[in-house]
């Protein structure tokens, strides 16, 4: 960049200054002799003119002869040559003819006139000599040359002694002067003139016109000044310098060449050459001044300034190039602190993920750890507590610290299950499960929790979609734990209001097309990640499984809610709104693992807005579960199921399903909408009249909530607010009643076997067609097709109290429902009564007896979920049996409710069973009556119970009661310390010392069974096998039992019991025919566990 | 001795057991299964346990003193009292029991001999502990106290 005008700029000066040199060379030789010969030339063209005289001279003095002229003869012969003279020669402006006597004739031009001046007197002629003599002027006729006008009369021009005369008379060449004109502006003017005879012709050129000649010439700024050689003045070059010429230049003719000479006038320096000139004989003198260096001084001049331009061009180039690279520079160092401090940021937190990952590791493996110590402990307190006195200070403080110890299990739990998805160790088990049951558990489980604080926990039905769809596949445990971290977050900041939850399906189609777009919009952008594309890929598979149903969840409370800002970070780790979980504890944790596992089962976690006004916070979240494929098998099943419950509560022995027990189990999606069951619905037979539900529930919500399932169930509702009105409410319903109920038929309300019969095939053949698409039901249709509806035999209606026994002073309400009874003549009318599980008023005996009937229901748990579809379906049009005279009519229907008393329960009339329990009970199977009873007496998962060892214990204790075991065992010790276990639990037990002694005593069992033909009854319930035992060890005698029993087709259950563990033995033992392997020594819950698969396992087959 | 004093001692004495790894959560089982109709039913199962053991003992002392030793004869025997010991509480004997069976799959007779040591050692310690035990306990109920029930506080 700097080498360019580093090169140009030399160049360009040695350039300049060549040009600069010629210019100086051509103007110092060159250019004035140029204009010198010019000068030269001009005055070769003016030489004729100086002989022009002597030639006039030589030719007027051969026509005239030598004496001296007279006037006259001047007049006749002179004048005409000299008017024809003036005429011709150029420039010649006066010609004129002296005579020496003083005869004078001369013609001049002024201006425009031709004047002719003369005189006819001589000198000698005059009488007083030459005083008189006199000029006369007169005009001249330019035609002819007369004269004509009148003379005028003018002073004479001396001229006998002008020197020229003198010249002219002598000089035989003629002489040539400068002599002033006659005419009025007296103009200088080259007088040439010769000698005449006695006379001088002579004539005049003006100057002016002359030197115009040269002055005319282009001197290229130089300046020409014409002098005379006596020093007139004749053409002044530069205004007002003649007199420093005369002074400072000085012209020598001698050599006949110039001499130059400069000097400095102005300020500008003049060469000056000085050269003779001779003009019409008149010897001049011309004097040339060029000015000195004008051309290259302005080129030189021009050079300064030029290169001076140039360096401020080449320095503002410099200088902006050199801008332009200093801002470069500072742009890339600026970037380049940047890069650095990228890199050192990215750095630092590669080195914190690797912190973090390693930290998260070794605190997962630490949590393990702490984890396991931890279940030592709840083991050991577990221990503990049956040894103490139930009820003692110490059974108390195990109690907390066994809470204290699971409390700090489920923090550990959480803190692990946050390091497992951060590992991305997180994984689903699938496994199929019912949902509405799931959860009911879950708002059950929290529903007393919310109670303690006024906060009532409630699960709406919503659109009933859920009880359809209930039976999927899916990771129960997870879903659960989302559910309840929700839950209990709502009733952890819900002070007042309540908590509802809300679920329901909705197809994946919409979703499916939106992550669809998704993908092809950024399809590299976010797969890079192969794992990511992977998961994406079994996303999108399970997305396309049209089994695959979007469920979603709401969790509303109307606590102090979320601010909006903080919504977004609530479900990072570690946050906790700060304003809300003050006092509250926790570690934060919580929501963030909610929001891995929801995205681990495909779906999002959000909070709704609520609408402005409404307190609380709405977290919604979906899940993606497959809807498990419902045969219509399993349909029956699980109505033998239920029938076998209810017969085997009855206490009937035979397993024939009766007709008269037909309650609806909850069997979601069983059965769709068709067009019959349509009709039914939205045409009801005419005779038929509506059910009729007097609701009064003291929580708002709630009472919402029951009040539109029913609604949509197209069952008539009246709702009473407050405990006051209930009374006037059910004195117009009575009214109305009796008043319509005169008309109306009584018709019989026995279903006979056979319409039971055919109801049932109905329904299964309905169930088959389920792809009613979904898209076609509206909310109510939902709930429909979960509640057949059937067509009651009764044309009289139904009337359904359900009353909160909280809303008022329970005598009271029990007096208006008792004078609403008595008001029904012919009308069916049944009560509900809801109680709180807290506060059981109910409970107070005396009350109970005198004031409810015994068809009164109580519900001790929270109205809602299976409960509330237990009531909805006593009403006749929903599968229920009308309270009817009939004894045995009046036993079925009380079965609804008679289930085993819990021992802590009430004492008072029939209470409904809770169906929370029964969720762990796999539903393909049919339950032996022991399970059964195994199944519905502990209720240790009520949510109330939970937790409550005494209770089980004392479960535990009566496990085996009438039970038949047989111990076979060889050792003394061993037998013995079996057999008190077993006697413990409530079992008979018989004992043999070795295989053989076993196998006789089976055999013998066996044989006297079938005598009694009792064949069906097994000898032994189960049989307690060592594996080594003398004479015949464990796994022969258990071969031949199986030879044996196979006879009496029977299967005795076999636990073989051995001092090994591992699959090996387990093997042998499967093959010797025996059912279960434990090992030693005997542990009651291993015996118990045992047991219940064997029940499992064998009521299935 | 004051009968507190001595139903402390006992306790005390327990928890040492539990502590020092003598005895199991068997034994607590086997405690619990003793009531009113059944009083002595620890006692008769541990003096069955040590009736039992010695035999197998002497058993496995003699097959060992054989020149073939018969290690499968061995095993079974060990392994039984392997059995009995695991469903007193004996952990110890147990523990060692594990030990002495796989040097017999190993077919090691210096190793049987030093763990049959060993097992008489562990049985011999579980007795006299035991013994001791039983014996406070029938001390406090000639006091006319009652034997608390054991404790575990570990």
């Amino acid at each position: 960049m700097l080498l360019l005008p580093i090169l140009l700029i030399p160049c360009w000066y040695a350039m300049v200054n060549r040009v600069e040199h010629q210019v100086k060379n051509w103007n110092s030789n060159e250019f004035h002799s140029m204009l010198m010969s010019e000068i030269e030339n001009k005055a070769k063209f003016l030489s004729p003119i100086n002989s022009s005289a002597t030639n006039l001279a030589r030719i007027l003095g051969s026509s005239l002869n030598g004496t001296a002229l007279s006037f006259s003869e001047i007049e006749t012969k002179v004048a005409p040559v000299l008017f024809q003279e003036l005429s011709t020669i150029p420039y010649l402006s006066q010609i004129s003819y002296f005579g020496l006597d003083g005869l004078f004739f001369s013609y001049y031009t002024d201006g425009n006139q031709t004047l002719a001046m003369y005189t006819n007197s001589s000198f000698f002629s005059a009488p007083n000599g030459r005083e008189n003599y006199i000029w006369l002027m007169q005009d001249v006729d330019i035609e002819t040359g007369k004269l004509y006008g009148k003379a005028i009369e003018s002073r004479p021009w001396t001229m006998a002694n002008a020197s020229w005369f003198q010249e002219a008379l002598n000089n035989k060449h003629g002489s040539a002067s400068l002599e002033t004109g006659w005419n009025n502006a007296q103009d200088l003017l080259f007088l040439n003139s010769a000698r005449l005879n006695r006379g001088v012709l002579s004539l005049g050129f003006p100057v002016k016109t002359l030197t115009t000649i040269f002055t005319g010439v282009d001197y290229h700024g130089g300046s020409l000044y014409l002098a005379t050689q006596d020093g007139k003045m004749l053409v002044e070059g530069l205004p007002k310098t003649h007199t420093l010429l005369a002074s400072n230049v000085s012209c020598t003719m001698k050599d006949g060449t110039s001499r130059a000479s400069t000097l400095t006038i102005q300020e500008t320096e003049y060469t000056f050459y000085c050269l003779p000139l001779d003009i019409v004989g008149v010897q001049s003198v011309y004097v040339l001044a060029v000015p000195q260096n004008r051309l290259v001084s302005l080129v030189h001049k021009n050079k300064k300034v030029a290169l001076l331009l140039l360096l401020v061009v080449i320095a503002t180039m410099i200088g902006s190039f050199l801008g332009f690279v200093f801002i470069i520079v500072r742009a890339a160092r600026g970037e380049m602190h940047l890069c650095a401090a990228l890199i050192k940021q990215m750095e630092a937190t590669q080195q914190a993920e690797r912190k973090s990952m390693n930290k998260s590791l070794a605190f997962a493996s630490a949590s393990h750890d702490v984890r396991a110590s931890l279940a030592g402990l709840t083991g050991l307190i577990e221990i503990c507590y049956v040894e103490v006195i139930p009820g003692s200070e110490l059974a108390t403080n195990l109690r907390q610290m066994d809470t204290c110890a699971k409390d700090l299990l489920d923090l550990l739990n959480s803190i692990l299950d946050t390091s497992k998805i951060e590992v991305g160790k997180m994984l689903l088990e699938e496994d199929e499960f019912d949902l509405a049951q799931l959860l009911e558990d879950v708002v059950d489980l929290y529903h007393p929790v919310g109670m303690r604080k006024g906060v009532d926990v409630v699960l709406d039905p919503y659109d009933g979609s859920i009880l359809k769809f209930s039976q999927v596949k899916g990771d129960r445990g997870k879903l659960k734990q989302i559910l309840c971290n929700l839950l209990s977050n709502a009733v952890k900041f819900t002070s007042e209001g309540y908590v509802t939850v809300r679920a329901w399906v909705r197809k994946t189609s919409l979703q499916n097309t939106m992550i669809a777009s998704k993908r092809n919009c950024l399809p590299c952008l976010f797969y890079k990640n192969s794992q990511a594309y992977n998961d994406f890929e079994t996303m999108d598979a399970a997305l396309k499984d049209p089994n695959v149903m979007d469920f979603v969840f709401e969790v509303d409370d109307t606590g102090k809610g979320i601010p909006k800002e903080k919504q977004k970070s609530v479900f990072e780790n570690y946050v906790q709104v700060k304003e809300t979980a003050i006092g509250q504890g926790g570690t934060g944790l919580g929501l963030g693992i909610v929001q891995s596992l929801v995205r681990l089962m495909h779906g999002d976690i959000g909070i709704v807005d609520k609408e402005i006004g409404e307190e609380g916070t709405c977290f919604r979240f979906d899940v993606l579960l497959t809807i498990c494929e419902i045969v219509s098998c399993n349909n029956v099943e699980a109505e033998q199921l239920e029938m076998g419950v209810g017969t085997h509560l009855l206490g009937l022995s035979s397993q024939t399903p009766s007709p008269e027990m037909t309650i609806r189990t909850p069997s979601p999606g069983l059965c769709a909408r068709t067009a019959s069951s349509k009709s039914t619905i939205h045409s009801p037979s005419p005779k038929q009249k509506a059910s009729h539900v007097v609701l009064l529930i003291q929580d708002n919500e709630r009472r919402r909530m029951s009040r539109r399932f029913m609604e949509n169930l197209g069952i008539k509702v009246s709702v009473v607010k407050q405990w006051q009105h209930l009374s006037s409410t059910l004195e117009t319903i009575t009214h109305k009643q009796n008043h319509s109920h005169h008309n109306s038929l009584v018709k019989s309300y026995f279903y006979s076997p056979s319409e039971y019969l055919s109801r049932s095939a109905t329904s299964n053949s309905i169930t088959v067609e389920k792809d009613v698409p979904l898209s076609t039901m509206d909310g109510s249709d939902y709930i429909l097709s979960v509640f057949r509806r059937t067509t009651p035999r009764c044309a009289s209606s139904f009337i359904l109290v359900v009353i909160d026994a909280c809303a008022g002073p329970f005598p009271e309400l029990c007096r208006s429902v008792t004078e609403f009874r008595r008001g029904l003549n012919n009308t069916c009318c049944r009560v509900v009564w809801l109680e709180k599980p807290m506060m059981r008023i109910i409970n107070c005996k005396g009350i109970a007896e005198t004031m409810m009937e015994p068809n009164d229901i109580i519900i001790s748990k929270p109205f809602h979920g299976s409960r509330l579809y237990e009531v909805v379906r006593l009403l006749p049009e929903f599968g229920g049996t009308l309270l009817g005279n009939m004894g045995k009519m009046k036993e079925s229907l009380s079965q609804v409710g008679k289930m085993p008393r819990d021992p802590s329960s009430s004492q008072g009339p029939v209470e409904l069973p809770d169906h929370g329990s029964s969720s762990e009970i796999p539903r393909k199977k049919i339950l032996s009556p022991i399970e059964n009873l195994s199944h519905f007496k502990p209720k240790s998962r009520s949510p109330l119970n939970h937790g409550h060892l005494p209770q089980e214990q004392e479960s535990k204790e009566l496990f085996l009661s009438g039970k038949k075991v047989l111990v076979a065992d060889d050792q003394a010790l061993l037998r013995k310390v079996t057999v008190s276990r077993l006697l413990r639990l409530g079992a008979t037990v018989e004992l043999s010392e070795n295989g053989q002694e076993a196998l006789e005593l089976v055999c013998k069992g066996l044989s006297d069974q079938s005598k009694c033909g009792t064949s069906k009854i097994l000898p032994y319930d189960y049989i307690l096998m060592d594996c080594e035992m003398p004479i015949l060890d464990g796994y022969k005698a258990a071969e031949q039992i199986r030879k044996i029993e196979k006879h009496y087709g029977v299967h005795i259950p076999i636990i073989a019991l051995t001092g090994h563990t591992g699959g090996e033995e387990t093997k042998k033992i499967i093959e010797a025919g025996m059912d279960v392997h434990l090992s030693k020594p005997l542990e009651s819950e291993h015996l118990l566990e045992a047991i219940r698969y064997i029940d499992n396992k064998w009521s299935c087959v | 001795m004051e009968l507190g004093q001595m139903q402390g001692r006992l306790a005390e004495y327990t928890r040492s057991l539990y502590m020092e790894g003598i005895l199991d959560a068997q034994f607590l089982q086997l405690q619990q299964l003793q009531d009113e109709s059944n009083p002595d039913f620890v006692v008769e199962v541990v003096s069955l346990f040590f009736e039992d053991s010695e035999k197998l003992l002497n058993d496995i002392a003699r097959a060992l003193d054989q020149q073939s030793v018969d290690f499968k004869r061995v095993d079974a025997h060990v392994h039984q009292l392997k059995g009995s010991s695991a469903s007193v509480g004996a952990q110890r004997v147990k523990d060692a029991c594990v030990a002495f069976r796989n040097c017999c799959e190993e077919q090691n007779v210096e190793g049987c001999l030093r763990c049959l040591q060993q097992v008489k050692q562990e049985h011999y310690l579980v007795k006299n502990k035991l013994e001791t035990l039983f014996r406070l306990e029938q001390q406090i109920v000639a006091a006319g106290g009652s034997v608390p029930m054991a404790e575990m506080t570990f």
